[in-house]
């Protein structure tokens, strides 16, 4: 029996399977014809949209997926944002009448969450996990992305992407 | 070439993918847990069901792809226990064009912590495991959903998905 351990994966995140809270978050047509996007009206808060990497995980010790970093397309619209900062949260899940555990990986974000963010433009966000680590059945990981807002500006998230080593 | 039989496979299933269906008032909310997001559905006296799509892959070919074993799923409930939380494990087998699609329950076992049915209401962390009693191959004309029916009569009680976790055999 053969193996695979292919370094070169990805997966795509469609912006239907992100969880957004403060804010209204709506499904519309991209600005691009035929692509689609979760949209956020105008509001002065900050909007926080969680990305959950939809991965392969094992109860083997180092097999399964391995997250290098992922790729978050979206747009902010009318006017700048304030910042927009990513948090990637690795969560065990809890046994039978326990809660879960949240850690805190450390990231790059290759954005500048007050500068180069925060542009009204099309962006594409990449962060990477500084020491990336075999994901467990019991874990998976949340790129929490919080967005920044005044009052006029509007996001459009167009999709994540992740990347990762696969191991069979 | 040579090929793989992984028989350690799990995947993620957020709760944003949980089709919760017209009854109750569902919203994304952050986890009692911070860093963590739920699906919770609202405080009144109404019976839901929660449909939970089993996004592994499958195959064209028989006894590859992936052989589902088993699903686990998070929960919260809050508040007040419910009156009822049921499982039904079903495979649905994609219609033809013009033709309907076909539905059967698989039979399964909730785990030792769950099979009573006082065990699956009470207010506290919950990982329910479905184990299918005979795992099956999926087909590309095949896929599962894992029916959760949520009755609240009780009405002050809250439920909390927070996601679930399917197990299988990777063959390929």
């Amino acid at each position: 029996m053969g193996y695979v351990h292919n370094v070169h994966m990805s997966q795509y995140i469609p912006p239907t399977a992100m969880h957004c809270v403060t804010g209204t978050y709506t499904n519309v047509a991209g600005q691009v014809i035929d692509t689609v996007c979760v949209h956020r009206a105008a509001n002065a808060a900050t909007g926080v949209v969680n990305i959950p990497i939809i991965l392969p995980s094992s109860t083997t010790g180092q097999q399964g997926a391995m997250l290098n970093s992922i790729e978050v397309d979206y747009e902010l619209l009318v006017a700048v944002a304030v910042s927009v900062t990513a948090v990637l949260n690795k969560v065990t899940r809890g046994a039978d009448t326990a809660v879960a555990s949240v850690a805190v990986p450390t990231i790059t974000q290759d954005l500048a969450a007050g500068v180069a963010a925060v542009v009204q433009d099309q962006h594409k966000m990449t962060v990477t996990v500084t020491t990336p680590a075999w994901t467990d059945d019991d874990e998976y990981y949340l790129l929490e992305m919080s967005f920044e807002c005044g009052a006029a500006v509007t996001i459009d998230v167009l999709a994540a992407v992740a990347n990762y080593t696969l191991r069979v | 070439m040579g090929y793989v039989h992984d028989t350690h496979c799990s995947k993620f299933i957020p709760p944003t993918l949980f089709h919760v269906g017209a009854v109750g008032t569902w919203t994304q909310a952050a986890g009692a847990v911070a860093g963590t997001i739920c699906q919770t559905v609202n405080d009144a006296n109404q019976t839901s069901t929660v449909n939970i799509p089993i996004v592994i892959p499958s195959c064209s070919t028989a006894q590859t792809g992936s052989l589902l074993k088993s699903v686990e799923v998070d929960f919260t409930i809050r508040a007040g226990a419910l009156t009822a939380l049921t499982a039904v494990f079903n495979k649905i087998t994609r219609g033809a064009n013009l033709g309907i699609a076909v539905v059967a329950p698989l039979a399964f076992t909730y785990d030792t912590g769950h099979d009573i049915a006082a065990e699956r209401i009470d207010v506290d962390e919950h990982k329910m495991t479905l184990t299918l009693d005979e795992p099956i191959w999926l087909l590309n004309t095949e896929y599962c959903l894992v029916e959760l029916t949520i009755d609240q009569a009780g009405a002050t009680d809250v439920i909390d998905l927070l996601g679930a976790v399917a197990n299988y055999t990777y063959r390929v």
